[in-house]
């Protein structure tokens, strides 16, 4: 086994640094998108790269723009709970 | 509408095995070749991403995760039962955000691929039970 194979593997062993702190919100970015990837490619009758490139984005954009309103109504609710 | 019979059965636990298996494998049988490569990409750099952020530590298919977590883990490919098994004694430990990070990633990647496996056995289904012409 080489060191490339070594170093490769032990990224896997040892958990990255992740502090709570409003950037690490921007991990939702590519699990939305893999979701958007996924679901349209079951769900096209029939795939070429421009639709499905279009389809994918429009939901990817949806489900982001449905995050952030349920954000800031959640957000909106917390402020007048505590005023 | 023409009836599945016991072959169509079997070709039908066939896909849905090697969807499991494999994401996409089952796809690519039906010759959606396009569709199996979106697929078993994203699925795989979904589920590697979770093992990359929380370590092969949030596979935890014996210890504590709540049953949700490891029921939604054990819908990756094999490899998860494989990874389980190194990670059984606590030698991987994980804590806090990478944990949950990792967790969602994995989880995720392992429904998407329940969800895969699901549309490639109705699409197996229909090809066979649907008559020529309609």
């Amino acid at each position: 086994m080489s060191v490339i194979d070594i170093l490769m593997i032990a990224t896997f062993t040892a958990p990255e640094q992740i502090r709570p702190n409003p950037q690490a919100m921007l991990w939702l970015l590519p699990l939305t998108a893999a979701i958007a990837v996924v679901y349209k490619a079951t769900k096209l009758p029939t795939i070429t790269v421009g639709v499905f490139l279009k389809e994918a984005a429009i939901l990817f954009g949806s489900i982001v723009v449905f995050i952030i309103i349920t954000a800031l109504a959640l957000y909106a609710l917390t402020w007048l709970i505590s005023v | 509408m023409a009836r599945p019979s016991r072959e169509n059965h079997a070709q039908f636990l066939l896909v849905g095995l090697l969807s499991w298996l494999l994401p996409g494998a089952g796809y690519f049988v039906l010759k959606e070749k396009k569709r199996a490569i979106i697929i078993f990409a994203t699925i795989s750099l979904t589920l590697c991403a979770g093992l990359y952020i929380g370590s092969i530590g949030v596979i935890d298919l014996v210890g504590p995760a709540p049953l949700y977590v490891k029921a939604a883990q054990v819908m990756n490919p094999p490899i998860v039962l494989v990874l389980s098994h190194h990670t059984a004694g606590g030698g991987y430990p994980v804590y806090g955000w990478p944990n949950e990070i990792g967790q969602i990633y994995t989880m995720v990647s392992g429904l998407l691929n329940l969800l895969c496996i699901v549309n490639a056995v109705s699409l197996a289904h229909l090809r066979k039970t649907e008559p020529v012409g309609e």
